[in-house]
This record gives structure tokens, sequence and C-alpha cells, in this order.
């Protein structure tokens, strides 16, 4: 079990390979860019597209340890609710291609104690070969005493698990879906999975007391070297995260920014990132959640965004153009 | 099975890992609980060492030793007898969790509510437990306290009326937070107005710590948790369901989870262990 020195060594140790990750050649005041890319079912194309997405990007990870993290919440047949396994295990043989030393998955489900059981009925052991081999369960790892160096609840620490604070590179491996409080769940919220129930509890309650965009925030700047990869290829709307329906977006959004990425994100669900509470926080300007302070690649906002439904408590998030 | 592999689990330290690693409140609690049902004495007693030396000056316990604050863990320490853990320090651990309800029964919450205009939801009308300190109540925590609460009022000049008390608040608390499904979730009946699904390994919770009562709504939920006995392939979800329905009498005779049933972390380990036990009548949760 880790303490405040423990952390103290995996912060320093983090922050020697950071500009390791970093895209090559690109200054550390780059404007982001976000690729989206049309990927429409969860096939074996996917390997191929997520390589090249990846790629473009220029991520260097040779030698470097990369934690992916899914969104797996719970199952219900025939719901959009997680990540596809397909995408997750794409991303696993990609970063391993790209010559990655360790690729792990790891998440913490914030509702069911028991994460493999929860990740066999969402299909991972199925499709990802060796999956418990290779994966960690946030929820029980050993973990260490944090204090984020921008905080914006009125939490003063975090326990989070080793296995992720050591990683050369998180991979935040979100679903486009709406959110019945926060308008919309995408790489940034997606972190909350890392916050360990063992510790904070099945649900993690104590980040909604604290101000669940304010948390959000918060963990976005724990994790400094991340990318953001969103499954947008079904995603889920209307009373999201967990009773939503299906929504065919056919998309994959993904970036080096996880603000840059969720903020296109919302423009491609017609959701006005602006009046995401965490966006705004965690962007510190709104100058960079504009449009045209992002550099997109791939496919044109324009030609892939598809309203999400809202539900009423959510409507005034809507994007009123696009 | 279970039993072997859960001896060769334990740490140096005395403590137990969930898998692999380094000592948790929760895993030496129940292995701690097995050892002394399966006449494990020694190993008992240097996971009693640990629990001990994990002991916070309010009375409760950590999760683990990173971790400043008592919490959940305290009600699973309660349930290891006193003249083994130490009466003061059971004692203690006691009147941590007489002191501790979610944050929404607390006076200054409610005051505040008041003030807002807000009136409490029917949900909150009873306190239960909170996982950590300054958050809500939800279903686990409260199962796991009503459990070790349960026990002191078993134990001979234990019983009082703040114990009696807590115990008939605790479960309302649970029959408030019961979905409409008969089962029980991590303690949400619905997301702005949609009605939430149940789980097998809360629903279990709930049942055994609703052991005894006459409520009408528990004999639906025991069809509820038959149904996922026989659906669910989680191991974590067969020991809590086969304990609650163990508790009303209702678990199938000869019940065993099927082959292929994975227990992979120590509380499963342990908690298989001690159905194994309780069914030579060695039940550490209550007096069958």
């Amino acid at each position: 079990m880790g303490t405040i020195a423990g952390a103290a060594a995996v912060s320093s140790a983090c922050r020697s390979s950071r500009e390791a990750v970093r895209p090559r050649g690109l200054p550390a005041s780059a404007p982001a860019t976000v690729t989206i890319v049309r990927a429409a079912a969860y096939d074996q194309s996917l390997y191929a597209t997520v390589r090249r997405v990846l790629e473009s990007h220029r991520l260097n990870v040779r030698g470097r340890s990369v934690v992916l993290k899914p969104n797996l919440v719970e199952f219900e047949p025939g719901s959009s609710i997680n990540t596809n396994p397909l995408l997750v295990h794409a991303a696993f043989e990609a970063f391993r291609g790209m010559g990655a030393a360790s690729v792990r998955i790891a998440e913490g489900p914030g509702h069911r104690r028991d994460t493999l059981d929860l990740a066999d009925a969402a299909g991972y052991f199925k499709i990802v070969p060796g999956f418990e081999d290779n994966f960690v369960d946030l929820n029980v790892d050993e973990a260490s005493r944090v204090y984020p160096r921008r905080q914006f609840s009125r939490l003063e620490k975090f326990y989070l698990p080793n296995t992720v604070l050591g990683a050369d590179l998180l991979v935040s491996m979100a679903k486009m879906k709406t959110h019945h409080w926060t308008g919309a769940t995408l790489s940034m919220k997606n972190l909350f999975g890392v916050v360990p129930s063992g510790i904070y509890g099945w649900p993690k309650n104590v980040l909604h007391w604290a101000g669940i965009n304010e948390c959000i925030a918060d963990l976005h700047a724990a994790f400094p070297r991340q990318f953001a990869m969103v499954d947008g290829i079904i995603g889920m709307q209307g009373n999201g995260p967990i009773q939503g329906t299906a929504k065919n977006a056919g998309v994959l959004v993904a970036g080096s920014d996880p603000v840059a990425v969720d903020a296109t994100c919302c423009r491609v669900m017609h959701i006005d990132p602006l009046r995401v509470g965490y966006l705004r926080i965690a962007a510190g300007t709104d100058d960079r959640l504009d449009g045209r302070n992002i550099i997109q690649a791939g496919e044109p906002i324009e030609t892939v965004a598809t309203p999400f439904e809202l539900i009423p408590q959510t409507r005034s998030y809507r994007l009123e153009k696009s | 099975m279970s039993l072997d592999r859960l001896t060769q689990k334990q740490n140096a330290d005395g403590g137990w890992p969930y898998r692999r690693g380094s000592s948790w409140t929760e895993p030496t609690a129940y292995s701690v609980l097995a050892m002394l049902a399966v006449g494990e004495s020694e190993r008992a007693r240097r996971g009693l060492r640990w629990l001990r030396s994990m002991r916070r000056a309010d009375g409760g316990w950590p999760v683990c030793a990173a971790v400043d604050e008592s919490g959940w863990t305290t009600a699973l320490v309660a349930l290891v007898p006193p003249e083994l853990l130490g009466s003061d320090v059971h004692r203690g651990a006691v009147e941590w969790l007489l002191g501790t309800t979610g944050e929404e029964s607390t006076l200054v919450y409610r005051l505040r509510q008041y003030l807002a205009g807000n009136a409490p939801p029917p949900d909150q009308s009873a306190p239960g437990w909170p996982w950590v300190p300054r958050a809500a109540a939800w279903v686990g925590p409260t199962a796991l306290a009503l459990l070790a609460l349960d026990r002191e009022q078993e134990r001979p000049g234990s019983s009082t009326k703040e114990v009696a008390m807590r115990l008939a608040e605790g479960r309302t608390f649970l029959l408030n937070r019961m979905c409409r499904c008969g089962g029980w979730n991590h303690g949400s009946v619905n997301a702005l107005g949609y009605p939430a699904d149940a789980y097998p390994e809360t629903t279990g919770m709930a049942l055994a710590a609703l052991r005894g009562s006459s409520a009408e709504q528990v004999q639906r939920s025991l069809a509820v948790a038959r149904q996922f006995l026989a659906d669910c392939r989680s191991a974590d979800a067969l020991n809590w369901l086969r304990l609650g329905l163990n508790a009303h009498g209702a678990l199938p005779d000869g019940f065993a989870p099927a082959d292929g049933i994975q227990f992979r972390t120590v509380p499963e380990m342990a908690i298989d262990t001690l159905i194994s036990a309780a069914g030579q009548g060695r039940n550490p949760f209550w007096i069958s």
C-alpha cells in the first residue's frame, strides 16, 4: 500500500517520462488536434482504424507502460452502456504493435463489486485473449494519497490506484453517452472509474457530494499524460449513462487533449460544450472549447454530427447551431 | 478448496490482500472469521493482531493502511467476537457504528434542506450507513452494519436501546430502498423517475441483514433472490445470495455453486468458507 511518499515517488517517475509520450515534434503549447474517423460497426476493420488513428497522433510509447481505461459500468444485454471490448482490444494490439513495454486494461466500476464478472458479461473475456492476466481491478488496486496540482472540488486529496498513477500513458476509452446530471459523459467523466470503490464505496458517492463537475476537473488535472479515444460507434442517448437507448453515431473521436476531444464529441452529439460544467472548469477559458481553436483531423464535424436525444432535464445543453 | 487458497493468501504481516499485495481490512476481517470458524486459530490470531494494529483513535477502521479515516469496514471488524478482538476494541467499533449515519440524515443537512424549502424524500425517512463519512447512506454498508449490530444484540448483555433503534431504522432504510422488482441494487431505486434494476449481490446482502423481518416485501424479494441464484455466475453474488436466502430459511436444499464458478478474491474465498462452516453450525453472522 502506498503512502504520501509512495505517491510522490510515482508522480516523480511519471514526470520524467511525460515528454516522451507527447506527440513528436509538437511544442507543449500547440493547439490540440482531434481526429474523427468513421467506423460503421464493431468488426475486424477496427484494428487497422485504431492503429491508423494512434499513429497519426505520433505517440511515442516505445518501451513505455500504457493503461487502457474503458467505461465498464453495468451490463444489460443489447445495451450500449460499456465501451465495446473489440475497440479496447484493437487499442491493446495497436499499442503493443507500437512498441509499448506493457499494455494493461484497467477499470473500477462504481456500482457492481464483482468487476471480473461484469467484464465477462460485457464480453471482455471472450474478445480479449488472456483478459484476466492483462486486467487490473482498480477498485482494489494498491492506492496512494494524491493532492492534485489543480484542485476544483472541496476534496483536498484523492486516493488513486498506483497502476494508473504509474502509467506513462493513460488512455481514456469512454463511451459517447448523454448523462442525466452533466449533459454528456465522455473521456473526462470516464476517469471516475479510476477512483477506487474499495476505498470510496459502490457508488463513489463522495465525488457527488463534492461536486461532480469539479471532481471530473480534479481528476483530469491529476493525470497529465492522457490520450482519449471515445467510442461513438454506438453511443447512448436519452437517460444516460445507464438507462438510455442506443444511438448509432458511427464515429471514433481521439486526441491527446481530453478537453478538446470531449468538446468535439459534444458537437458531434449536438450538445453545447460551453454548457457542460466540467469542460468549462477544466478548460479554464472558453476559447479552449471554441472549435476554431481545435485542429480537426479526419472527418469534419458537420459530416458526422447527429443529434443525441436529451431528456427534459438536460435539454438546456442542446447546441443551437452546429 | 476455498480454505486452502485462503490460507496461502495470508501475508507475512498477518493480514490478507484482495488478491495479492498488501493487506486490507475487508479481506482480513472475513478471513479471520473464516479461520476462527474452521479452527485455524494461529492464522486467526495473526490476523487479529493485524486488525488491532489498524484501529483508529475514533474506534473505527480504515479500509487499508494508506487511508487516514475510518469507514465501512468497521462493521466487519465488529463481527469478530469481543473475547478475541478485545472487549474495549470491540465496543469502540460498535460505538463508531452507532455514531455514524449517511450525510443526508445529519441534523445540519436536514436543517439546510428545511431552510431551502426541500422536504426529505420518502426513502430518507430512516438513517442508514455510508461507505465513508460525509457521504450518503447506501445498501451495502447499511447491510453490513446491520449484520454487526444484529450479532451484537444476540450477545448476552450487549443489547441496548440504541442498538435496537439503529437496527429498526436500518431495516426500514433497506425496505425503503427496495427496487420495484423486489430486489436491491446499490441503493438507487430510480434515476430521474426511471425505475432501476436490482443486482444479485446487494439483494443477498439486504436479505441477510433483514433476517427475522416480517415485512411483507421480504417474501417478494426471496423469489427474486432465488431467480438470481439460478441465473448468476458471480462468486460474490452467489455468496451473498446463499447467506441472504439462508437467513430466511429459503436456500434450496443442497444448493451449491455450479462447477466453473471462480472464487477469485479473498473475500469471495473467505465468505464461501464461512458458508460451509455455517452449514456445520459455526455461523459468525448470526446464531442459527
